[in-house]
């Protein structure tokens, strides 16, 4: 069992730098299908995981390259805290079965916008390519 | 809003707006927040994918979900050991997805990933409400 949680932790891991998220997403499933917890225990569980910088390491790498935008960052972590804060307070009175569905939905509009990101990249390209202004 | 937006007071509210609303997804979902945050900043304005994934790092670096966390460690949510075990495990991983991401291009990879999150929402939904 303990071997199960070290290995979905590096799995994990991989994600949250391949592609820039925080890791919950993956997360909470897999703590609430191979673990079996409930869907309330597997998120407190989850914003537990990530309150130490687990993205330092991935970190790391983008800030070589100069792929960071510190600014934007501050503002950023500086919204999450606050918005965390009345996300908690809607989401522990929710039943854990409507937690679920919820989370599940939240799931389908996130593949929707991962899956849109490689046009929105193509944008950029093009409108710095040939400077036309879009939108 | 697909125009890219200059420095300025303005963009930095647009910034700090959409932020908090990523931290109340983070705060009811339990999740990182970069979810959504990666694709509102390529989105809305116009980071290139691989700044917006490392802008998205960077702002989970501080406790971000410290006081969703908060709410759900009140409410007994927590189980400590597990998460003990997998911070180690999230942190050796994410050096070694930064450092594929420098290899890859990710796009494949991220559509495989959207279609398997698809996949999982669907089943989540349907398991809560289908019966």
């Amino acid at each position: 069992m303990t071997l199960i949680v070290l290995l979905l932790g590096l799995a994990v891991g991989v994600l949250v730098g391949l592609l820039g998220i925080g890791g919950g997403v993956v997360l909470v499933p897999a703590l609430v299908y191979l673990l079996h917890m409930d869907q309330h225990l597997a998120q407190g569980t989850s914003l537990f995981i990530l309150l130490p910088p687990v993205g330092l390491g991935a970190l790391r790498e983008y800030w070589k390259r100069g792929q960071v935008d510190l600014r934007a960052g501050i503002l950023c972590a500086l919204g999450m805290l606050v918005g965390g804060y009345f996300g908690g307070l809607i989401a522990v009175p929710i039943a854990s079965r409507n937690l679920k569905g919820l989370f599940g939905c939240f799931l389908i509009l996130a593949a929707f916008l991962l899956w849109r990101k490689p046009q929105a990249e193509n944008r950029t390209i093009e409108s710095s390519s040939d400077g036309s202004a879009h939108g | 809003m697909g125009q890219p937006m200059g420095d300025g007071p303005i963009r930095d509210a647009g910034i700090f707006g959409a932020a908090c609303l990523c931290g109340i997804a983070s705060g009811l979902f339990g999740i990182g927040g970069g979810t959504l945050l990666v694709p509102f900043l390529a989105l809305f304005f116009a980071f290139g994918q691989h700044r917006a994934q490392g802008t998205s790092l960077i702002a989970l670096i501080p406790p971000t979900g410290a006081l969703a966390f908060y709410a759900y460690a009140k409410a007994g949510y927590i189980s400590w050991h597990t998460g003990l075990l997998l911070i180690p495990g999230v942190f050796v991983g994410g050096m070694l997805g930064g450092w594929l991401a420098k290899r890859l291009q990710p796009r494949r990879m991220r559509q495989v990933f959207a279609g398997l999150m698809l996949a999982l929402g669907v089943w989540e939904a349907a398991a809560a409400w289908g019966r």
